[in-house]
């Protein structure tokens, strides 16, 4: 498998606010001024009621498993096997995907109650989630 | 106006289908849609349409017309979304020939996914934007495992283990075992072998997954009017649609309502039926986008063969059998013919409804045919009489 670097979110007109409060470790959404609909993934447009006018609300970064896969083949050389990502909906109600931290070979379910932690890497700090105890 | 059987697709081509093909994807595009237009007694000459699948394709449009001298083009047209694209070329087509915009109409898929370019590992690296970039940084980077978040998901709904995925690849396999174009022609599986393959992203095995294949399909798509007047046996167009879900992202629509259906294949269903003023009960074959397990279950419930959660059971009591009520990927598919991004469903479609399949279902009047899911799709009822 040729080198190839890990992908990461290439912040853009509409997104720069989302990955840079990523890099203080707060995980935002955006909030319909004018509807309340909380929306993921970023966009310039409420997809509810077509505003444009939005603010930014902080997730309690609390969450349940929604859904989740165990990669065991390698496809990417920055993605080594065996790693597990999840699908978390968010107490706010938006899913967002990142990899479980946790020991291996614990037991993971659906509805499983998670939190999400901070990876820092050069450019960009990601989530990542653990068990809740 | 409507397009129901205005239109039939009167030419079919196909390469071999391999590992390695040994030569470009251009060449094999031209061999099959010159083997097409032959099919159906035409010549390059007389094409005036081209639509082509547009994503990860390995083919400029004008390499095709340079190469195959068509200067008099009146419609070209590509069409988006994967594998999503396959049928609705031929819905693009359909429209063009009924329309009057063109006469004869090219479509085609030609790939190197296994000698060259394998959608089975990444190239993602440094900087992701738009869907990708919320779930390419995390490591969940190839459609296995985009679609085994939705697999996992219709598993734990409905309370079913991975031997109803294993089920699919089974039959599917079975038919392919017949099939002398398959890769898979006379390797059967058992389902002790579904589970004793090995992990790719839980809950898909190796044996969940569709093979990497090179090769190349065409289907040439004319009027029925005019197809009256050409030597091939046309399948005519009962319906050709395009359909699209909520929140849309390709493969990652994570956001929607239901992770354990397709509301693409459901909107397409919704819009395809009327149109061509049948029911699922009114289908005698059925090949259906085989690109993993779970996406074929969610399939059959989205085109009305079964309750949303009940699927599994169409492989439990022989339905989807060659003598079944409702034969399925009679070639094959994905799993066990080659990985054509859909166009090898196509193309049995036509063969089934004319009579000269391999596995031939007899009396075969009606075949719907669909493509690439998770990513916004398409799907064709082909007939055998115009009605």
């Amino acid at each position: 498998m040729a080198s190839l670097p890990r992908p990461f979110p290439q912040p853009d007109r509409d997104t720069t606010s989302f990955w840079e409060a990523q890099n203080e470790h707060r995980l935002v959404f955006q909030k319909c001024s004018r509807c309340g609909h909380v929306r993921y993934v970023v966009g310039p447009l409420c997809p509810e009621c077509h505003s444009f006018e939005h603010e930014w609300t902080e997730s309690s970064g609390r969450g349940t498993i929604y859904s989740f896969t165990t990669v065991r083949h390698q496809t990417h050389p920055a993605f080594v096997p065996p790693y597990t990502v999840l699908l978390v909906e968010m107490e706010e109600g938006p899913r967002l995907i990142a990899q479980l931290r946790a020991p291996e070979g614990v037991e993971v379910k659906i509805g499983s109650p998670v939190h999400i932690e901070w990876e820092d890497h050069e450019k960009q700090s990601l989530p990542v989630f653990e068990l809740d105890a | 106006m409507t397009i129901r059987n205005k239109a039939a697709i009167v030419g079919i081509g196909q390469t071999e289908f391999s590992k390695d093909s040994g030569r470009s994807t251009l060449h094999m595009a031209l061999e099959s849609i010159l083997e097409a237009l032959a099919d159906a007694g035409l010549e390059p000459k007389d094409v005036d349409g081209v639509v082509k699948m547009g994503a990860n394709d390995d083919i400029f449009e004008i390499d095709l017309l340079r190469s195959l001298n068509l200067p008099n083009l009146r419609f070209f047209n590509e069409v988006p979304h994967g594998g999503g694209a396959a049928c609705g070329t031929i819905a693009g087509a359909t429209a063009a020939v009924v329309s009057g915009m063109a006469d004869v109409v090219i479509t085609f898929r030609s790939l190197n996914e296994r000698s060259e370019r394998r959608f089975g590992e990444s190239s993602a690296g440094g900087g992701m934007t738009h869907w990708r970039q919320y779930t390419l940084p995390h490591g969940l980077v190839t459609p296995a495992q985009w679609v085994a978040i939705y697999g996992q998901r219709y598993l734990y709904e409905y309370g079913y283990d991975t031997t109803e995925l294993g089920h699919v690849s089974v039959l599917t396999r079975k038919h392919a075992a017949t099939n002398p174009h398959a890769m898979m022609y006379e390797r059967p599986i058992t389902l002790k072998d579904h589970q004793n393959s090995r992990w790719i992203a839980e809950p898909l095995r190796l044996l969940d997954c569709c093979l990497d294949t090179d090769g190349a399909c065409a289907a040439i798509v004319v009027s029925a009017e005019k197809a009256k007047q050409l030597k091939a046996t046309p399948a005519y167009i009962a319906a050709a649609a395009q359909g699209t879900g909520s929140r849309a992202e390709m493969m990652t629509s994570y956001q929607r309502e239901s992770l354990a259906r397709l509301e693409e294949s459901e909107s397409t269903a919704a819009v395809i039926y009327p149109l061509a003023q049948l029911e699922p009960k009114d289908i005698d074959v059925a090949e259906i986008y085989d690109p993993f397990t779970p996406m074929v279950l969610m399939q059959l419930e989205a085109y009305g063969f079964a309750e949303r959660g009940k699927s599994p059971e169409l492989f439990h009591n022989g339905k989807l059998e060659l003598d079944g009520e409702l034969p399925f990927n009679t070639h094959g598919g994905h799993l066990g013919e080659g990985y054509l991004h859909g166009f090898g469903h196509i193309v049995e479609g036509v063969r089934q409804i004319r009579g000269t399949a391999v596995n031939q279902i007899a009396n075969a009047k009606t075949c719907l045919v669909t493509s690439g899911v998770g990513v916004p799709t398409s799907a064709i009822i082909l007939s055998k009489e115009p009605y």
